[in-house]
């Protein structure tokens, strides 16, 4: 029987999209301070 | 052309590969989530495996690259090279998180337990804690020559490890699965998983790219900046 853990699955693709986003902002966001200075 | 403008051309470009990545991983999302079948043995937590895997092969990319670019900083002394290795390390320490938090995600209905002490597991976090330590050194040292050879010599010791990493289910009794695609023998995963994954890499392989791009254009502003200064005193 295939067991129910769709909950892990999903945790796992949230956790990942926040971290790559917000690598992706925060690269961004120090480009963009780096170029006002 | 200045450094600053040659950095801001970099970082416009490494704005649009991101931005074209990060679309593929939404794209993979849906592939994965929504047209790749369920594994049954393990049921959905099986489909962790289409981030997981690709994040671990960006990162030790990543962190390969990194050693190449420090023996190659060593040799040439070009501070361009220093700049593109430490980005690559930072971008392989961002993929690391992916790795370490979505690994004990599927570990724990898996196996029941979010973490062992396993070969694999462990040296993974010791690769992700020597280039977090890495970039804390790059951090602290001010002196620009000083600082390539210090973090070049960690770089290299790290090159050695990350084979070291992929061979650690072979050398040692592991609870982690061995690969099912590098290996010297045909992969063993259906089509439909299979294309999954492969498409999921080449994602991930193009997002390295595009974060590799911004931080090494970011490295090259900052370089900017420090010439800018030494120029004014």
């Amino acid at each position: 029987m295939t067991p129910e853990n769709g909950g892990f699955m999903v945790a796992a693709y949230v956790v990942a999209a926040v971290i790559l986003t917000g690598y992706t902002v925060s690269l961004v966001i120090r480009i963009r301070r780096e170029r006002r200075r | 052309m200045t450094l600053r403008d040659r950095a801001t051309r970099i970082a416009r470009a490494g704005t649009v590969v991101t931005a074209v990545a990060l679309l593929g991983v939404a794209g993979v999302y849906v592939r994965a989530l929504a047209f790749t079948p369920v594994e049954v043995a393990q049921g959905e937590a099986q489909k962790i495996f289409y981030i997981h895997v690709p994040a671990a092969w960006a990162g030790l990319m990543a962190f390969f690259i990194t050693g190449l670019l420090s023996i190659l900083y060593l040799w040439l002394k070009d501070q361009r090279i220093d700049i593109a290795a430490a980005a690559s390390a930072e971008v392989g320490v961002a993929f690391s998180v992916v790795i370490l938090t979505t690994g004990p995600i599927w570990g724990k209905p898996i196996w029941g337990a979010w973490w062992t002490w396993d070969a694999r597991l462990t040296f993974t976090l010791f690769t992700f804690l020597l280039f977090v330590g890495y970039l804390v050194l790059r951090g602290v040292l001010t002196d620009p020559g000083i600082r390539g050879r210090f973090s070049a010599v960690i770089g290299i010791m790290a090159l050695v490890l990350v084979p070291f990493v992929h061979l650690t289910v072979y050398l040692f009794r592991t609870q982690h699965p061995a690969p099912i695609v590098l290996k010297p023998s045909r992969p063993s995963l259906p089509s439909e998983m299979l294309i999954t994954l492969l498409t999921s890499v080449g994602v991930f392989t193009v997002l390295y790219v595009g974060f590799l791009m911004l931080r090494y254009a970011l490295g090259l502003l900052r370089e900017a900046r420090e010439q800018e200064l030494a120029n004014d005193s």
